[in-house]
This record gives C-alpha cells, sequence and structure tokens, in this order.
C-alpha cells in the first residue's frame, strides 16, 4: 500500500521500468523519512549516474545528482561542512562498486555520518544489460556473451572485513522489512551501507521478485551484529539461502565528531578588522 | 652594489634545503633581499639535489646562473658545478682533484667529520651554515637566535651543540683567512630594522586561499602542490578548515564541489597529472554551477613527466579541460605577493559567476622564496550572494539576462537541487532539448560579463623589443630589461596573469608594442598561440624552454639578444 508522505514529490516523471524494484526502495525511504520525523529541507540526498541514481529527483529533498560513482565524496563533504543536515548517497550497484569503489574504501575509514544506499540489481540497467561488480560468474550480455568471467564482489564481506561503521542488506520486494533497515542505518552515528537487493525486470532473468522470495530471510535473535567475525560469516552465505538485516554494527567516532571543534574557531573574514587581525598574524609569520 | 649568487648542493636527505632556509632566513633577517630557488629530484635519499641562492642590496626577481659562491655537502656537487663558479669565488666543503675555475678558491671543509666530533651528523647543516655566513660576513647573532627559536623545544644541550656548530664553521673559515675580504662585507645593516618577508609561492597561494574564508580543502599529495595541502593543514586547527587529504583527485574535486553546494569556499590543488583526473570534475562544477577553485602547479610532462621540475605546459589544457564548453577563469599570479591576491580573486570571481576558477602555478612559483619590503593584500573575500525571492518553487537555475541564477545552501526552507545531467531552472534533469539549449546560453552567457572582470596585462614599456610572458616568468623578463637596459637596449615587458577569458580590447592594446617576444616554459609557445587566436595578431618570434628548468637571467638575456 501506498502512504502519501511529505517527501512525494508531484510533478516529475519517473524514468523507471514499470515494475522496478526501484519503485519499492523509494516509497520506502519515503516513509521512512517521514516515520523519522525528518523536513523535506533538512535532508540531502547525493547520488550517481545510472536508474538509481534518479531516485533523489522523485523525492522532495535536497538534491545533489553528481558524476557516475563520485557520490560519496561529495556526500562526505557535504556532511563536514553541515553535520546537522541528514546526508544519504544513494546509487546502483555499477556506480557505488564500480565506477566509485574507490571511494567506498576510503569512506569506510573515514567513516563520515552517512548513509550508503546502493539499489544492488546484479546489472547496468542504464546502460542495457551489461554485468555489473556484483553479477553472477558466467552473466551473459552484448558485453559478455561468453558469459561473464569475473567473480561478483561482496560488498559486504568488503565492508565488514574493514570495519565500516553499519553493514545491513535488505530487499526492495520488503517494504516493511526495508524500512525497518533504513531506520537503524538512518539512525545509525556512523558509515551506513545498506546493500539492496532489487531485481531488474527488463535485463536481469534470473534474480527476480520470486527468485528472491524463495530466498531471502531475515538474521535472528541469535545473530550479533557487534561480533565482527560471525558477520563476517554470515557475509558469505549466499545461494539457496539469503540473509538479509543487519549484519555489522561497529560504533565509533564519526569524523565530524572529530573536527568538530573547527567549526567554532573559523573567522569572520567578511569584517574588515577581523581580516586585519588575521593578516597582521600571518604576515608576521613570514618576516 | 653586493649582489652574489650561492648554491648549495647534496644528495637528497643531507640537508640542503635546511641550510638554504636557514641562510636565506638569516640575511633576510639581516636586511638583505633574498632570492632562492629549489632544484631537486623525486627521491627521498641520494641522487642530487641543490638550491640556488642570490643575495642583494635591491631587491632581485630572479636566479643568476654564475657562482660567487659553492657550497658542496657531498662531492658530486662539486664534478657537477664547479665551473659554474666564477672568477673571485670560492668553493667550499667536499672538494675534488679536479682544478676549479680560474681565481677561483677552493676551502675543502669535513663539515659531517666536524658535526661527527660534536657528537652527531645532523650538526653539519649549521657547521657549513656557519662557515657560509662567515664568508659572506655576516656575524652568528641572528643564526643563534634562529637555533633558539627553533631548538628550544629539543632542549638546551641541542641548542647549545648546534650553536657550537655554527661557531665552529666560522672558525674553520677564518682559520683559513677566507673571511678577511667578506662578500657582503660592510654592507649589512646592523639596526636590522628592515627585516625582510620571506614567502614562497606555495605559501603565498595557500595564504591566499586562507584569507580568502577557504573552509574546505582537499587534495592528492602530488608534487609541486603538496606545499599548499602542508600550509592549510597548518593552518586548519588554529583557523577551523577542514582539511582532507583525498584517495585520488577525482575524491578531491568532488569533494571540493560538495563542500561548496554545501557552504563553504572550497578549495582543491594538484598538478597536471591529478588535473587530468580531475577534468569531469571540473565540468561538474560548471554544469551545477558551483563554485570552486582549483590549483594546478604545472610540471613537465605529459604523463608522470618529471616530477620535480618547472613546466608551463598547461596553459591550453586548462583552458580546454572537460568535455563541451563552459565558462571559467583562469589566472597565473606573477609571484607570491601576486599570488596572495589571485587566490581571493579567484574565490571571489568564482563565487560570483558560479564558475571554477584554475589558478596555474608551477614548480618555480611553488618553491622559489622571494623578499619583499612589505607584504600587501588589496582583495578582500566577499560574501556569498544568496538570494530567493521566496516565490515557489525555488529555481536554482532560473534563465537570467546575465546567465546568473539565484544561488542557495541547503538547509533553509528552499529545496536546493542540483544535477550533472542537463536540468530544467529548478534542477530537475531534462531532455527538453530546447531547454537544453536555453541552459547551454545562459552559462555561456556568463562569458561575456566574466571577461569585463579581467586585468589587461602588466606593462613596462620598451622600444627595441617587447618581452611577452605569463605568470611565473614575470620576475625573470624584469630582470633581462634591467641587464639588456645596462647594455643599452630598450626592452618593455607586456607581462599576463589574468589568462581567461582574455581582457577586453587586446587586439589594439597589443598592437602598440613593438617587435614582441614571446618567452615561455613550454614547447610551442601556448600563450602566442592564444594570442594570435584571439588577436589575430601574429607573435612569430618565441624563446621557449622546456627542459625542466628555469630561465636564468643570462642564458634568457643571452636568448633574448640573439632574436633582436
Amino acid at each position: 500500500m501506498t502512504v502519501a508522505t511529505l517527501f512525494d514529490a508531484h510533478d516529475v516523471e519517473i524514468a523507471w521500468c514499470p515494475g522496478c524494484g526501484n519503485f519499492g526502495i523509494l516509497q520506502a525511504l519515503k516513509e521512512t523519512l517521514d516515520e523519522l520525523g525528518y523536513r523535506p529541507q533538512d535532508v540531502v540526498v547525493v547520488s550517481g549516474i545510472g536508474q538509481a541514481a534518479k531516485a533523489p529527483h522523485y523525492l522532495r529533498v535536497n538534491v545533489f545528482n553528481g558524476l557516475h560513482g563520485r557520490s560519496i565524496p561529495v556526500a562526505f563533504a557535504i556532511k563536514a561542512i553541515r553535520p546537522e543536515l541528514l546526508v544519504i548517497a544513494e546509487s546502483g550497484d555499477g556506480c557505488m562498486y564500480g565506477e566509485g569503489g574507490n571511494h567506498l574504501l576510503h569512506a569506510i575509514r573515514r567513516n563520515p555520518d552517512i548513509t550508503v544506499l546502493v539499489h544492488n540489481n546484479q546489472v547496468y540497467g542504464l546502460t542495457k544489460g551489461q554485468a555489473s561488480p556484483t553479477s553472477g560468474e558466467g552473466f551473459r550480455s552484448k558485453a559478455q556473451p561468453w558469459g561473464n568471467l569475473s567473480r561478483p564482489l561482496n560488498p559486504l564481506s568488503l565492508a565488514i572485513s574493514q570495519g565500516a561503521g553499519l553493514v545491513a542488506r535488505a530487499f526492495a520486494g520488503d517494504k516493511e522489512g526495508l524500512k525497518g533497515i533504513l531506520k537503524e542505518a538512518l539512525n545509525f552515528r556512523g558509515f551506513a551501507l545498506v546493500d539492496i537487493l532489487q531485481p531488474c525486470v527488463t535485463f536481469n532473468p534470473v534474480n527476480t521478485y520470486a527468485w528472491y522470495r524463495e530466498r531471502v530471510y531475515y538474521l535472528g535473535e541469535d545473530h550479533n551484529p557487534e561480533d565482527q567475525i560471525a558477520a563476517f560469516q554470515k557475509s558469505l552465505e549466499w545461494g539457496d539461502r539469503i540473509p538479509l538485516g543487519v549484519f555489522y554494527r561497529n560504533p565509533q567516532p564519526t569524523y565530524e565528531m572529530k573536527v568538530e571543534g573547527r567549526a567554532k574557531k573559523r573567522r569572520n573574514l567578511f569584517e574588515e578588522e577581523e581580516f586585519q587581525r588575521v593578516l597582521q598574524e600571518e604576515f608576521a609569520q613570514f618576516l | 652594489m653586493v649582489d652574489v649568487t650561492l648554491k648549495v648542493g647534496g644528495a637528497a636527505g643531507q640537508g640542503v634545503q635546511t641550510v638554504s632556509e636557514v641562510l636565506s632566513l638569516i640575511l633576510a633577517r639581516h636586511g638583505y633581499y633574498v632570492f632562492s630557488i629549489e632544484d631537486y629530484q623525486s627521491r627521498i635519499r641520494g641522487g642530487h639535489t641543490f638550491t640556488l641562492l642570490r643575495v642583494a642590496e635591491q631587491w632581485v626577481s630572479g636566479g643568476k646562473g654564475a657562482l660567487d659562491i659553492l657550497v658542496c655537502l657531498d662531492e658530486a656537487t662539486y664534478h657537477l658545478h664547479r665551473g659554474e663558479v666564477k672568477a673571485g669565488g670560492v668553493i667550499l666543503g667536499k672538494t675534488g682533484n679536479e682544478a676549479p675555475g680560474e681565481d677561483v678558491r677552493l676551502l675543502p671543509l669535513d663539515f659531517e667529520g666536524v658535526a661527527l666530533r660534536l657528537g652527531n651528523r645532523v650538526f653539519a647543516n649549521m657547521v657549513a651554515t656557519g662557515a657560509v655566513l662567515a664568508i659572506l660576513g655576516i656575524g652568528l647573532e641572528e643564526a643563534r637566535e634562529y637555533v633558539r627559536e627553533t631548538f628550544a623545544r629539543k632542549g638546551p644541550e641541542i641548542v647549545a651543540k648546534n650553536e657550537e656548530a655554527l661557531e665552529e664553521g666560522t672558525r674553520l673559515v677564518e682559520a683559513s683567512g677566507l673571511s678577511s675580504s667578506p662578500f657582503l662585507g660592510g654592507h649589512q645593516n646592523p639596526s636590522r630594522v628592515s627585516r625582510r618577508y620571506l614567502i614562497s609561492g606555495n605559501e603565498a597561494l595557500g595564504l591566499g586561499a586562507l584569507l580568502a574564508g577557504c573552509t574546505f580543502y582537499s587534495a592528492y599529495p602530488m608534487t609541486p602542490s603538496t606545499g599548499i595541502l602542508n600550509f592549510l593543514a597548518s593552518r586548519a586547527e588554529a583557523y577551523g578548515l577542514i582539511v582532507e587529504q583525498a584517495e585520488d583527485e577525482i575524491a578531491a574535486i568532488n569533494m571540493a564541489i560538495g563542500a561548496s553546494y554545501a557552504g563553504a569556499r572550497a578549495m582543491t590543488g594538484t598538478s597536471g597529472g591529478g588535473f587530468c583526473l580531475m577534468c569531469e570534475g571540473l565540468g561538474l562544477a560548471a554544469m551545477t554551477e558551483t563554485p570552486i577553485v582549483v590549483i594546478d602547479a604545472q610540471r613537465p610532462g605529459p604523463s608522470t613527466g618529471l616530477p620535480t621540475r618547472t613546466a608551463q605546459g598547461d596553459l591550453l589544457f586548462v583552458l580546454h579541460a572537460s568535455h563541451d564548453e563552459f565558462p571559467r577563469f583562469v589566472f597565473a599570479p606573477r609571484d607570491p605577493q601576486e599570488a596572495l591576491n589571485t587566490v581571493i580573486r579567484a574565490f571571489n570571481l568564482a563565487e560570483k559567476y558560479q564558475v571554477p576558477a584554475i589558478i596555474l602555478s608551477d614548480q618555480y612559483l611553488a618553491d622559489t622564496r622571494w623578499s619583499y619590503d612589505r607584504l600587501s593584500c588589496e582583495e578582500r573575500p566577499i560574501r556569498p550572494s544568496l538570494s530567493w525571492d521566496g516565490a515557489s518553487p525555488y529555481r536554482r537555475y532560473a534563465l537570467t539576462p546575465d546567465g546568473i541564477s539565484p544561488r542557495l545552501f541547503p538547509g533553509g526552507e528552499a529545496l536546493v537541487v542540483a544535477d550533472s545531467d542537463e536540468h530544467d531552472e529548478r534542477g530537475h534533469l531534462t531532455e527538453d532539448l530546447a531547454l537544453r539549449k536555453a541552459m547551454q546560453e545562459k552559462r555561456m552567457r556568463k562569458l561575456e560579463v566574466m571577461r569585463k572582470e579581467m586585468r589587461l596585462p602588466f606593462v613596462l614599456e620598451g622600444k627595441d623589443a617587447t618581452l611577452i610572458g605569463w605568470g611565473s616568468t614575470w620576475g625573470v623578463l624584469l630582470e633581462v630589461r634591467k641587464a639588456l637596459g645596462q647594455k643599452g637596449k630598450s626592452i618593455g615587458v607586456v607581462h599576463f596573469s589574468d589568462l581567461y577569458p582574455l581582457p577586453e580590447g587586446l587586439r589594439d592594446f597589443l598592437k602598440r608594442f613593438p617587435n614582441p617576444v614571446v618567452v615561455e616554459q613550454n614547447f610551442s609557445g601556448q600563450l602566442a598561440t592564444l594570442l594570435e587566436q584571439e588577436t589575430l595578431l601574429p607573435f612569430p618570434k618565441r624563446i621557449c624552454r622546456y627542459d625542466g628548468l628555469p630561465f636564468l637571467v643570462e642564458e634568457l638575456v643571452e636568448q633574448v639578444a640573439e632574436v633582436l
């Protein structure tokens, strides 16, 4: 059931295929932001390029739709300058794990308080069906007629191994489950990665809604997300059974906390007197 | 008039830069004008590195090749540079078997041996400093003060040992009799009322950013731009800046753009290779009309090229960098003093027109220390002009007559939407091709108003010829003009710091200068080509240096004399 939210954009034409997994993610995100009490002006959604990266345009929020693969550095800097804003980076698997893979690694190290949402459909949609970093071995496309020769990237194992703040997996076909995970991720202080399994109804005939529904299950009470080794082991499970939920949780000081005192030290250089003070202090260093 | 050139050479890691920095500082504090050029290799230990240091009673703005004093911290320095020492000069330090030039005095000194006797090899730098000061005829008072300032934290014993090292160096020179007619003898300013300011290009670029109100600097370390990162990092905690070492230059420029979107004054810096990686980001800044400042400290290329040497080979590149067309500013400050002001101007103009502003530096400007009677800062940072008439929806990219649309930061009442795709007035992506045309025209319209901000080149008139240059060559062009003037030639200088968009009326302006000779540190004469394109005037006489070394006065005098 679709619920009206503060975050609904009314005057946009959505460019996704009918039945796309992106719709479920969009609705879940709007409802989650609403339920958490955010106002649209307090939220910035940064994206890259690809079908998933169009999502921010379909939300009533501040938007920075940047370059392919580059949403994370933009999101990091927005949060560093405006820590009071909720900052989300949202894009697809090709954008976040392929073109922007390096930025993901280093954002984990920096631990900014941002949430990274990856619409993971295991295929390049917008360029019409090539293998993505998460496509299975043997996946056939016009660019890989012999079948994908590379193994798929496991984003969860990667993030858990590097001690990321929060690492979760969700499924676009279960709105309530997805909302629960989004809430945990958005409430978490630190870097949160949510890999969202998203069926591509046009180019991925393998990983369909039905395929996922047969396999997904939620991590239970017996899983301890504070245990990195257990989280890593769980992240390796894929095939007949695919776990969903928060795999790993590692609270630690965020980047913004580490530079928190700096904002207060900024000088008002637009005032002539203050400018002169700084000028004289600095010039004296070169005498 | 005193005008002494000395070279300190050695292997990387031996302390060449320390010796020359200490000497520069002490001499500037004694009221001398100092000009120092760094030459180093892309390595941490070994190899060969030197500093060329010019000390004079009048203001100097370029380096000379003929040496009065050569300080050899290793024997390789002697082999490589002994031929550069002119008659009446001195070579001290580790000398070799070959004879020096005629009337050049040799003073073999074992700086390291003396240092080891004092207890540690590290004191060798102060032994050498003491020896050079004695040859120049400068007392140790300022040097002692420097030692006390610098080593106080390391305790009184280290201070005492360093002072001893200075004295030991001086004693060795005195014992040789070489200090009896010191190079600066009788000319020093004992009252020290007129200490000179001493500042490098990288320090000035960093300081300019600080004064411009830069609150966010992201960069990946790359020679010769790294000094800017180091400078801003050294001020980050005191002034509340965010200074972030990015994982690559792509991240660096995207971070700067994100910070600017969020409300910061943001800058990134790199060298040519890193700038290549930033090109897509440059287009993002242009498309989202997000103001940023990018510094490209040029070095010879293509590719990795010569990492630690100088060049002006990126002019035509940065002018066109990133695909399709968009307006941008390009500046190339002529010296550290101007660099300070240029950075503030670049921030202000980027802000006012919501475009990227590029500053071209190079290894020569970055690492060279200049001295001045005073430093001045005429520019002031302007407040961001945020505007919204309250009409809903807020149109970030409203089509306006001058192309400049109302800018807001996120977090206020209006939602701010920016898109790297072609977009509508609200910022949402569009494939309405009529709108695309209108948006491209809106962005490009800014170029004509931007052009009005640009300043005509610096001019000194001359009857026989006119040297035309840009960026860091200004100082050496002044020196060449002076040197040729002493030979009875009247040489003019026309020097560009504002490179794009070129100022209005340039064709008529340039027509009046006789016999133009364009001097550049690249292969083809890129400024000459640009001027030909923009003014349709011919600039066939070009002096181009592209071996990675800066122009020195004597060589350039000869090259100019040849084309006259």
